[in-house]
């Protein structure tokens, strides 16, 4: 059941999921992969949806697009993009299983085509199954009739990748997280900067969170400015806004030394 | 019709030509006035923080919580056909679906019990 | 009582309509669409592509101005009114406002993933609004189609899968703009989407038990006697929640809190790329809001009373374009409430909410209203009752009642537990105090004596002047001594 209309979709899509996956292998930003991946993903649904596998598509788009590669994305930005690749290999011999494999599956995948394609076509038999049953009850039948224990060893897959996710990437808390009515009990005990520590300098020329405040004898606070700052050695300089006002109080008091000294005049 | 998903193809054209359309026009139309100040990250005025080329590293706990979405969300995919085929799957269905949910529980339970769902 | 007797007597006239004047059964199958297309041509569908595409802008150019206003009437003050009457017209300035703008790429941005992020955002809020059915079988240019751009036994589905896919918008912004505050709303507001996405999909279980299929037309179709607002409440509930949460609406707008992350996962945007964020976020609302309305109250039907006038002439063509939007903005008002009178919550009390309360709660519903199903179709046992003229078998009651049951044992427990806790804490108030201990004057709560100072020979208390004898604190603040805590 080539149509003319299936044949369009297909030279459509096809070099689109091709060109993904290419993009995929030889993109050199680990999120451009991701997203070459994603589109692959995506125009695999769309196909399945074409096919009358509806549910199948709509899975796809669901599960893959939208949670398994999110996880890639967060895991591309978790270990910094620009973070170089490890040439040791850790599993031995995973090129030899990854070209047996690959050829395995390349058998798998020519003998299912060629028994659609040779043999009698099942093409048609989807849309009828569809129509008949309908097809996500038809899912629903094969998932919890025939394959009902691959269905409950799914939950067992589960359970690993939750105990796997929370081994790898749990960090445990040794005490007790000081809640913010500790720390506020905490700050009053210890009678310390009861209202809080100074608040960074706001100049009319400069009101960012990186200068630090000037104290009323115009030294510069050191607490005024966030710890992060300071460690990653951002901290601006508050003595040019502590220059210009010592010039223009040098220009205020010489002004009144000179009016006052032109009154003695007068007098 | 033979295909119920052409009809969404074009809102998806028309959604794309407009939204394309207008991002291009306004690159046309604007004013382009190039400003060292304007093209650094903005970051409320103070020195810009300085960071690997392309972003940086973000916590792990965001990697704890897609993973436990993918989780729960293959949990929800396996609910759906449930839910429709309901009444024709009988009483059988409804049992392992019960004993699904409450495997799937137990790592949920684990996850709570060991903290993975706290934020701070 | 009024509206029960006419919610019966609506699904009276609906059974025996039998859903007179929508579709026939396409296909045999259970789950399969109602709505039939076979009388709809490839430019008819183009057409009604290019109605909805119209609806959704002229709704959006609406809500922003409807949501400045209403707001402006909680806060008031008057709101836009200066461009077009009323104000109607001062989201089309501020549009072309921002299409005249400079567009400016950060220098440290991905330039590809910067265009692409609004692009994408952009484009996947429309589809998601494809499946919705704005009314039922209208004729348009000589056809009789069904007012709804497409549908399928997976059309639900298909709008979480899209919205899936929307969320690569928002974090690739974030990640692309090259700069930490995009960088860091970008994340949360992707990690916000998708915890809330669980309970979102989890809640909708219910309402595919009832319906029987994912089919918008079948499930607004089988809301004929009652809405499932009403079997499924707990579930109407969680997606009310969840659908703020999903489009990151006030209260939990977290990824764009003015105040820590300046602009969220946008700040870097302006200009048309900015707009078309804004643009995604709204046509999202009123997606998840019609999907609200076509899950839950009943889609483009007509309100119960109104229903049943002159034999359902109220409930049929055009007719329900206006309930469906009616019931749509009854939404955007929620939503535009919820701006007006809610604080932004934390994000750690944001998340523990998702995940500990409403997953686990909607999954414990689903299962229930499994059972309840079970017991409705008799898998139970076949022993029922009747009452008032409706059969109502043994077994569901027995659940009901289980539940109700275990409610009240849980909120007893719940009660005595606070009431414990609340006798702890104030447990410690001994009957007498001294008012000068802890360095500052202390009043007595009621029913405390004060107990006389160990100095000898000082005046009764009433007598004593507090400001002299207070003790000498730390008056001046140090600012040279070591960092305090900070929080």
């Amino acid at each position: 059941m080539t149509s003319g209309g299936e044949a369009i979709l297909f030279w459509v899509l096809a070099p689109m999921a091709v060109a993904g996956s290419l993009g995929l292998v030889f993109a050199r930003k680990a999120v451009h992969a991701a997203l070459g991946m994603a589109l692959t993903m995506i125009v695999l649904g769309v196909f399945y949806l074409a096919q009358g596998a509806d549910f199948l598509g709509v899975i796809q788009i669901f599960v893959y697009t939208g949670a398994v590669m999110m996880l890639f994305l967060f895991v591309v930005m978790l270990v910094g993009v620009d973070s170089s690749d490890s040439i040791v290999e850790t599993l031995k011999g995973q090129r030899a299983a990854t070209v047996v494999l690959s050829l395995g599956l390349g058998v798998l995948l020519a003998g299912a085509l060629g028994r659609v394609t040779i043999g009698d076509a099942p093409a048609d038999k989807v849309h009828a199954l569809n129509a008949q049953n309908g097809n996500v009850s038809g899912v629903a039948e094969l998932i919890f009739g025939r394959y009902v224990w691959v269905f409950e060893a799914t939950s067992a897959l589960l359970i690993t990748a939750a105990l796997a996710a929370m081994v790898l990437a749990h960090r445990e808390r040794l005490g007790s997280r000081p809640s913010q009515r500790a720390w506020s009990e905490r700050r009053i005990r210890s009678g310390e900067n009861l209202a809080g520590l100074p608040v960074p300098g706001v100049y009319a020329r400069h009101n960012a969170v990186d200068t630090p405040a000037l104290l009323p004898d115009g030294s510069p606070s050191e607490l005024s400015v966030s710890r992060v700052l300071t460690a990653r050695d951002q901290v601006g300089n508050a003595t040019p806004w502590v220059e210009a006002e010592r010039e223009i109080e040098r220009d205020v008091s010489q002004d009144r030394d000179r009016d006052d000294a032109a009154k003695e005049d007068r007098a | 019709m033979s295909n119920p998903y052409v009809p969404i193809l074009f809102l998806l054209a028309l959604g794309f030509v407009f939204a394309a359309g207008s991002v291009f026009t306004s690159l046309v139309v604007g004013p382009k006035r190039y400003n060292r100040a304007k093209s650094e990250p903005y970051e409320c005025g103070i020195q810009p923080s300085p960071r690997a080329e392309g972003g940086g590293r973000v916590p792990i706990k965001y990697f704890l919580t897609a993973m436990l979405f993918i989780i729960f969300d293959i949990e929800s995919v396996f609910l759906y056909p449930f839910a429709v085929a309901f009444d024709q799957l009988g009483l059988f269905a409804l049992v392992e679906m019960v004993m699904f949910i409450i495997t799937v529980f137990v790592a949920y339970a684990y996850v709570w019990k060991r903290g993975g769902l706290e934020w701070d | 009582m009024s509206t029960l007797l006419s919610l019966h007597e609506a699904a009276g006239t609906f059974s025996e309509s039998a859903l007179h004047g929508i579709q026939t059964l396409a296909a045999e199958g259970k789950d399969n669409p109602r709505a039939d297309f076979s009388d709809t041509p490839w430019w008819l569908s183009l057409v009604k592509a290019l109605i909805i595409f119209v609806y959704l802008l002229v709704s959006t150019l609406m809500v922003i101005w409807f949501e400045r206003r209403v707001i402006g009437r909680m806060q008031q003050r008057p709101g836009p009114n200066r461009n077009g009457p009323f104000g109607l017209l001062q989201t089309l300035a501020d549009g072309m406002k921002a299409m005249l703008k400079e567009d400016n790429t950060p220098a440290k941005a991905d330039r590809f993933v910067f265009t692409l992020a609004p692009l994408i955002t952009a484009t996947m809020c429309f589809i998601g609004f494809a499946i919705i059915p704005l009314a039922g079988e209208v004729s348009m240019f000589g056809h009789r189609t069904p007012f709804q751009l497409a549908d399928s036994p997976i059309a639900v589905l298909f709008v979480l899968a899209i919205a899936g896919i929307g969320i690569y918008g928002v974090v690739l912004a974030g990640w692309s703009s090259g700069s930490p505050y995009p960088l860091m709303g970008g994340l949360r507001s992707s990690a916000q989407m998708i915890s809330y996405e669980i309970a979102m999909g989890l809640s909708l279980v219910a309402v595919f038990l009832y319906s029987g299929s994912m089919s918008t037309s079948q499930i607004v179709g089988s809301q004929g006697s009652v809405w499932y607002i009403v079997p499924a409440f707990f579930s109407f509930f969680v997606y009310v929640i969840t659908m703020v949460g999903e489009t990151n609406r006030l209260p939990f707008d977290l990824a764009e809190g003015e105040g820590e992350l300046t602009g969220g996962f946008h700040t870097e945007y302006g200009s048309m790329r900015f707009a078309m964020f804004f643009l995604g976020e709204y046509i999202n609302m009123f997606t998840v809001a019609a999907l609200a309305t076509t899950m839950f109250l009943g889609g483009w039907q007509a309100p119960p009373g109104i229903a049943a006038i002159n034999d359902g002439m109220f409930n049929e063509g055009w007719w329900g374009l206006l309930w469906f939007t009616i019931k749509l903005w009854m939404f955007m008002f929620v939503f535009v409430w919820l701006r007006g009178s809610l604080p932004r919550t934390r994000y750690d009390q944001f998340m523990r909410f998702g995940w500990k309360f409403l997953i686990p709660a909607t999954l414990g519903w689903v299962v229930l209203v499994a059972f309840f199903r079970g017991a409705q179709n008799g898998w139970f046992g076949d022993a029922a009752l009747e009452i008032a003229g409706r059969r109502f078998p043994v077994s569901s009651l027995a659940i009901v009642g289980l539940v109700a049951v275990g409610a009240l044992a849980f909120g007893w427990w719940w009660d005595n537990r606070a009431m414990a806790r609340e006798a702890a804490a104030n447990e410690t108030a001994p009957e007498e105090i001294d008012p000068y201990a802890g360095g500052f004057v202390v009043p007595p709560l009621p029913g405390q004596r004060l107990r006389e100072t160990a100095r000898v020979g000082a005046p009764a208390l009433p007598e004593a002047d507090p400001v002299t004898e207070r003790p000498s604190g730390p008056a001046v603040f140090d600012f040279t001594d070591k960092e305090a805590p900070r929080g």
